[in-house]
């Protein structure tokens, strides 16, 4: 019997095919990042090709722009609200979903339930509503008003996912360590906490990331440039009403997606080892 | 080290009544063990005894102290949990160290007392490595120092060799056995394995469905079961049964017969049946051990077909099936009897090794 060539190579012929299509389906997205950095060095582009180098898309990093607020202290805001809504959320639901996982509390089954339907209703739609709490909370224009904003927003999901991971944890462990001579709030921060750090780690980079790139509210609420994020910074690039510099657009594009893609860089290999709420022993 | 008292305990969750109104008494020192059937409410009676679970009803005590409010930390107990709940993230030294820790013991008597016990347990190489890094029977080592460590008075083991392989569990029996002896630690041994419970511990809790079936020593729930759950639960292979007797009487003499079997019954057996409060239908029970294969009729006996054999090197098992019931009984022969398959033999009851229980109640009547 003679195999054919199609026969002989299956195996190698099949995975070309599979890196083939995986690669013409990211494409779009990896050719758009690789224009977007070639672009920002670049006078102007003819398709794919940079007519000439130059660094002057990315004066911004030392010059002041008229009509901009300094880089570094919007790259600062952006941290700080990103920062702090990391810290908030982390702290709320590395609680509260210990919480719906062990205690046994009436209305907890419909809490739960709530809380799917509650993620599932878009924010935007509360814009007026938000805006008049902001308002009489004295709090519009105002950092604080955002990063509050978004972690009550996003907590209860945060919540229901931490509780996938204190699930993952037999009760033994916690009766150990009651036995062992500890009240229940000691065991929970030396034996339980320590065993969901995973669902920590993914609910922190998850609420950093959200603080990182939001940009509607920060559009909304936020009127003075010396509290503008980066989102708003790249958003002014466009312009209402100048001139879109798309050098420069590229440059603080690429300048605001970096941490980004930096942060993924640490954290993905340490995500990849972690079967979500699983812990091994 | 304290007396436990247990008094009409009971637990329920919802409708599930898992431990139901259940009472008795550990005394100091003593080792005592749960046995019972998977989902019996061993676990549920054990986790009460650790303060982790709040009783339904009913009071624990230990000693003249009632228990019942009194949170896991303040009872001063160690337990072995039947998958050992180390702590994944710590070292077997962070493990071990763990309770002490609790007290607020100073570095160098908590270093000193964990290399202690872990030499006393022989697992001080392993004491660097994380509780993923060693074997089931290592680990279980690990558990038992963790329980050992702060001097417990008592110490609750929830199914704690039930992971291991046979040979294991075998050494690991008799080892523990020793330990509790030499440290003198009242202990209650959760275990579904009736050869554990008889090896180990010096009275036994019989448990079926969140009840007491009888508390004994190994040697009464052995020899006088009360009733047949603890008659078949205890021993391997389990006491023989012939169900669905009538008592009768004719010429002064007692029997015992079914459509195809008649067994006469000695005088006294008979005396206690008609003075017993009894249904009027009979199950015998007898244990494999108790009875003799014979090729002619004798006074107390049945005839029976050799079935199957089953050869255990040391001991011979006879399967056999009662002519006339059709029941499969087992009897341990003596290794001199030479009996082929389909065989018909006599099979002879000893005088005082047979039990009677009443068919409605299945409790004992001698
Ligand atoms: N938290 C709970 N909620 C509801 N029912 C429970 C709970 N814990 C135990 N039960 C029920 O109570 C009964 C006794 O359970 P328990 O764990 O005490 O059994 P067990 O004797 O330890 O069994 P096993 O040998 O399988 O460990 C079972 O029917 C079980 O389903
Ligand atoms: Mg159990």
């Amino acid at each position: 019997m003679r195999l054919s060539f199609y026969q002989r190579n299956a195996d190698k012929i099949r995975i070309f095919l599979f890196i083939l299509i995986m690669f013409a389906i990211t494409s779009p997205i990896i050719l758009s990042y690789f224009w977007l950095i070639l672009r920002s060095f670049s006078v102007d582009m003819k398709g794919f090709i940079p007519t000439q180098l130059t660094v002057k898309n990315w004066r911004f990093l030392w010059s002041e722009i008229k009509g901009y607020p300094n880089i570094w202290k919007t790259t600062l805001n952006t941290a700080f609200v990103a920062i702090m809504v990391m810290l908030f959320e982390v702290f709320m639901t590395s609680m509260g979903g210990y919480a719906l996982s062990r205690f046994d509390f009436p209305g907890r089954t419909s809490m739960m339930k709530f809380i799917l339907v509650l993620h599932a209703f878009p924010s935007v739609s509360l814009m007026v509503a938000i805006y008049y709490v902001l308002k009489y909370l004295n709090l519009l224009d105002n950092l604080w008003g955002i990063i509050l904003l978004k972690a009550s927003l996003e907590t209860p999901w945060a919540t229901w996912v931490m509780k996938g991971f204190y699930d993952g944890i037999p009760w033994e462990m916690e009766w150990a360590g009651l036995v062992d001579g500890y009240s229940r709030f000691q065991v929970w921060r030396k034996v339980i906490l320590p065993l969901v750090k995973p669902g920590v780690a993914v609910t922190a980079v998850f609420a950093f990331l959200s603080g990182w790139s939001e940009f509607i509210f920060i559009n909304t609420f936020i009127f003075s440039q010396e509290f503008w994020t980066l989102s708003k910074y790249v958003k002014a690039t466009i312009g209402d009403f100048r001139f879109a510099d798309y050098g420069l657009l590229s440059a603080v594009g690429v300048f605001y997606a970096l941490p980004t893609i930096i942060l993924f860089f640490f954290v993905s290999k340490y995500m990849i080892k972690l079967t979500i709420g699983g812990v091994k022993g | 080290m304290p007396t436990i008292r247990v008094v009409n305990l009971k637990k329920y969750f919802g409708k599930v009544k898992a431990v139901d109104n259940i009472s008795f008494e550990v005394k100091d020192g003593e080792f005592v063990a749960l046995l019972g059937p998977s989902g019996c409410g061993k676990t549920t009676t054990l986790l009460m005894l650790a303060g982790i679970y709040k009783p339904t009803g009913g009071e624990i005590w230990f000693d003249d102290q009632l228990m019942n409010n009194v949170p896991p930390k303040y009872r001063e107990i160690g337990m072995v949990f039947q998958n050992y709940a180390l702590y994944p993230h710590m070292t077997v030294y962070e493990n071990i160290a763990f309770p002490l820790r609790a007290k607020k013991m100073e570095e160098n008597e908590i270093k000193k007392r964990v290399h202690d016990v872990a030499k006393k347990l022989m697992i001080e190489n392993l004491l660097d490595r994380k509780p993923g890094q060693i074997s089931g029977g290592q680990q279980q080592r690990v558990a038992l120092a963790r329980a050992l460590i702060k001097q417990p008075k008592v110490l609750l083991f929830d199914e704690p060799l039930s992971n291991l392989d046979a040979k294991l569990r075998m050494m690991m029996r008799a080892e523990i056995k020793k330990l509790q002896e030499d440290l003198g630690i009242t202990s209650v041994y959760v275990t579904h394995d009736q050869a554990e419970a008889m090896t180990m511990a010096s009275r036994i809790v019989v448990f079926s469905r969140g009840k007491i079936m009888q508390y004994g020593t190994p040697d009464e729930v052995y020899r006088k079961p009360k009733n047949i759950f603890v008659a078949t639960f205890i021993g391997n292979p389990a006491m023989n049964l012939i169900r669905n007797l009538d008592y009768i009487k004719e010429k002064g003499k007692a029997f015992l017969v079914s459509e195809n079997l008649r067994l006469e019954l000695p005088e006294d057996v008979a005396k206690k049946i008609e003075e017993s409060k009894n249904s009027g239908k009979f199950i015998l029970g007898f244990r494999p051990e108790d009875a003799k294969i014979d090729q002619k009729e004798s006074d107390m006996g049945f005839w029976a077909y050799v079935y199957v054999l089953e050869p255990l090197g040391r001991d011979l098992i006879i399967n056999l099936k009662v002519i006339g019931t059709e029941e499969l009984i087992k009897i341990f022969a003596e290794d001199e009897v030479n009996i082929k398959k389909d065989e018909k033999v006599f099979v002879k009851l000893q005088h005082g090794k047979i039990h009677i229980f009443d068919s409605e109640t299945e409790e004992l009547i001698i």
